[in-house]
């Protein structure tokens, strides 16, 4: 390594373009990636992500542009060279022979032996150590055909590991592997760039893995560049409605700040962005007691609506992010006129009423309150035991009104897909009164 | 690049677990080269004992003896047998000058087939690879049967037919590994080594056909034999197994490497198709040298290295150099089974090769995989 001329980037590559056959797989990609730098590949599958890593192995030919390895060009560096100053970690490989563990991984010390001489024991020293580093070191003797796909893809990162390089290429390091290796085998890759000054670039499908491990994700679609920073400035929910065709909500990890997405269904987003026709029903909640209630009924098609709850209460939250409409109160505030009034508007409209189990104090007793007037007008039906003993923070109050709801031919059920079966078993405008209970 | 990492205080046991493990590995691979080599020993010891005419164990030893060290013993070649000078003079010329040249052809052109089959199937990833069945054999065969159009005399023709031999060579060695480069399935560069191999064939038995004696030749040419074996003929193809083996065996970490493919091998800085135009070059050379004095003997190539795997292990290193241990030994004792097995008929001694190696190949192609790795020792 000492012998290396380090006067450029470990990686580099400036208006690459590459052609398989008849499509242009790479488009004036142009990037560089600086010592102790992580950067992950992302974009969709044929994006060029391989062919990117190919190239700067120089084992794709170029249509135009540079690659450089340290500042010299892979065109004029000798195969062993080159094989000093980067290593490769395929996403397939041939199977090879059945070999021990320690002996493949010496595969990886080839290009730093002179010529015609067999590894010493400085070279088994060196194996044996990477071997313990993606946790293989106990099965050194093993053979390469007796161990599992995972196991495979942590053997094969022993071997670049061991090739000691200042580069590293990793295509899809994470593919076959557990969550436990996925976050271990990238820890390595991340400690070895920050620790040692190496340069990695990894294709990665998992753009939170790459959120979390990357120094810098670039984006590639179609074969170009299309973005390329820091997670947090890279990662939106436009690039990827964009360049994945994916709705996904970002959110952040609380713990590390670090930014995540989580990917939603076309039909999830069609329905929040357009709720489906049918029975109209809205759900009086609040701490949470709703949750349950809402995300059951919201999948089974209903119309659903919700109130009068606080905001930054778990329901409020939830009826958010499903595009349910919902009466808000100011948290910790007795219901206010404003509220009630929405909470009445919502309830006129409603063709069923149902009542979460929710814990009733002073605060919002008036959610109870507002709906004996219903009772006669709407169907409203009890979710819960009946059991006040720990939710209710009225002196008795609640329970009352629960018990004068009830008497109105409200009627009672336990869970929320009993509330469903209740909801669609009984005809609309005919409830018989005193059923419930 | 090592100062990096520090050696733990509990790791020096386990290192020298390692290192032990590797010294077995070695001596194991030595073990198996010895015995080979015992073997070896004992096929020249006892196969001239062989052949039509019947000559005492005793005198064919003391021959044996007396020419070794010539001079140096002094009396007769036949020790203290009592027989005439003349019979003396006929047994020794028959030992020393017959089947003496024939098993050390027999070894040199095992132990080249051997080294072939190894380095080819390295080479093509391919554990059916064997120069009989790439057809190299049957393309040198027909480049030395060449001579036999222009009816040049074979006696002294024999500088000449290992020439024509490779160059004929050239021909399927060309074909199969652009063939090679197109494709990875093991099956469909065999069979078009074999449909290779049945053409030479037909063109071989065609030239030899041409020429009013060749009838008698076309067997041994197709089946091979040791009949004909001069001490010159022998010493040619021993030179040419000892040029060929160095460059293989120098390349045998190379080959190890290559078994991960063509490009992860250039990512570890292993030009994959230079040494495969190398190697396919230097065993179509060695290949043809002892087709041009033997024929061809088919199945020596396929066989030898599957067994010294099992030996010792898929390392390259050690399956090249066993491969020839194991492919002599292996010819030579068919050689033997060739003239004893009919009284008074010497079988081409790709008969018995073939009986050993055409089922080996089925059973081949039917467990590959499970072949080429043996046990990791």
């Amino acid at each position: 390594m000492t012998a290396l001329a380090t006067t450029g980037a470990p990686l580099s590559v400036s208006s690459l373009s590459v052609r398989l056959g008849d499509s242009r797989v790479l488009r004036e990609v142009t990037l560089s990636v600086a010592p102790g730098e992580f950067l992950a590949v992302a974009g969709p599958n044929g994006a060029g992500k391989t062919t990117l890593i190919r190239a700067l192995l120089g084992l794709v030919p170029r249509e135009s542009g540079e690659v450089q390895l340290l500042g010299a060009s892979v065109d004029s560096l000798s195969i062993s060279e080159r094989a000093r100053r980067v290593s490769w970690m395929p996403q397939e490989e041939p199977p090879g022979d059945n070999v021990s563990l320690l002996d493949y991984v010496m595969y990886g010390r080839y290009p730093h032996l002179p010529p015609f001489t067999g590894e010493g024991a400085g070279e088994r020293r060196i194996a044996k150590a990477a071997l313990d580093e993606v946790g293989l070191g106990d099965r050194w003797h093993s053979g390469a055909w007796e161990i599992s796909g995972g196991e495979r893809q942590r053997l094969r990162l022993a071997r670049v590991l061991a090739q000691d390089t200042p580069s590293l290429l990793l295509d899809e390091p994470t593919a076959h592997l557990d969550v436990a290796h996925q976050l271990e085998v990238l820890e390595r890759v991340r400690g070895r760039c920050h620790r040692e000054g190496r340069a990695a670039v990894a294709a990665l499908h998992d753009l939170n893995l790459a959120a979390r491990f990357a120094d810098r994700i670039a984006v590639l679609q179609h074969g170009r560049l299309v973005a390329q920073g820091p997670a947090r400035a890279v990662l939106s929910p436009s690039l990827l409605q964009e360049v994945w065709g994916v709705v996904a909500d970002l959110r952040e990890d609380p713990r590390s700040g670090v930014p995540y997405l989580i990917p939603r269904l076309p039909t999830e987003v069609a329905r929040v962005q357009s709720p489906a026709p049918g029975l109209r029903v809205h759900v009086v909640a609040g701490g949470g007691s709703g949750t349950p209630i809402l995300r059951q009924l919201w999948e089974d098609g209903f119309t659903v609506t919700c109130g009068v709850v606080a905001l930054f209460d778990s329901d409020h939250t939830t009826a958010e992010e499903l595009g349910i409409p919902v009466a808000t109160e100011v948290p910790f505030a007795p219901l206010s006129p404003a509220s009630r009034a929405e909470e009445r508007r919502l309830l006129d409209q409603a063709d069923r009423i149902v009542v979460a189990p929710f814990p009733v104090g002073p605060g919002n007793l008036a959610n109870l309150e507002d709906l004996i007037p219903y009772a006669a007008r709407v169907p409203i039906l009890l979710v819960g035991e009946g059991d006040w003993s720990r939710r209710d923070f009225t002196g008795g109050a609640a329970p009352g009104l629960w018990s004068q709801l009830v008497a109105g031919g409200a009627r009672v059920v336990r869970t929320p897909a009993e509330l469903v079966d209740a909801l669609r078993s009984e005809p609309r405008e005919s409830v018989p009164p005193g059923s419930g209970a | 690049m090592a100062a990096g990492r520090t050696i733990g205080p509990d790791e020096s046991s386990s290192d020298r677990s390692l290192d032990a493990t590797f010294v077995r590995r070695r001596r194991l691979r030595w073990f198996a080269l010895l015995g080979l080599a015992i073997l070896g020993l004992a096929l020249v010891l006892f196969s001239p004992l062989i052949g039509p005419v019947p000559i005492p164990a005793g005198v064919v030893e003391a021959i044996l003896l007396h020419e070794t060290f010539q001079g140096l013993l002094g009396g007769s070649a036949c020790g203290a047998y009592p027989t005439s000078v003349r019979q003396c003079t006929i047994w020794a010329e028959i030992v020393w000058q017959a089947r003496m040249p024939a098993i050390i052809l027999a070894l040199a052109t095992g132990a080249a087939l051997g080294l072939s089959g190894g380095s080819l199937q390295g080479v093509f990833r391919n554990p059916l690879a064997d120069p009989y069945l790439l057809g190299l054999s049957s393309g040198a065969a027909m480049g030395a049967s060449i001579l036999f159009v222009f009816q040049v005399d074979l006696a002294s023709a024999y500088l000449v037919l290992p020439v024509f031999a490779f160059l004929g060579g050239l021909i399927p060695g060309a074909v199969v590994y652009l063939a090679a480069g197109r494709t990875r399935a093991v099956e469909t560069l065999v069979l078009t080594g074999v449909a290779l191999a049945a053409l030479f064939s037909a063109f071989l038995a065609t030239f030899l056909l041409i020429n009013p004696l060749g009838d008698l030749q076309v067997s041994f040419w197709l089946l091979g034999g040791m009949t004909g074996a001069t001490w010159s003929r022998a010493g040619i193809v021993v030179g040419a197994l000892l040029i060929a083996g160095a460059v293989v065996v120098l390349r045998a970490r190379q080959l190890n490497i290559l078994q991960l493919g063509p490009d992860v091998a250039y990512s570890l800085g292993v030009d994959g198709r230079r040494v495969a135009r190398q190697l396919v070059l230097t065993t179509t050379l060695l290949t043809a040298t002892a087709v041009a004095f033997t024929g061809v003997i088919g199945f020596v190539g396929l066989v030898s290295p599957h067994i010294v795997r099992r030996l010792g292990g898929p390392d390259y290193r050690s399956v090249l150099p066993l491969s020839a241990a194991m492919g002599a030994v292996f010819l030579a004792a068919a050689w033997d089974v060739a003239q004893v097995v009919i009284p008074s008929v010497v079988l081409p001694v790709g008969i018995p090769t073939s009986f050993v190696g055409a089922p080996f190949f089925v059973y081949l192609l039917y467990r590959r995989r499970s072949l080429t790795g043996g046990p990791r020792v």
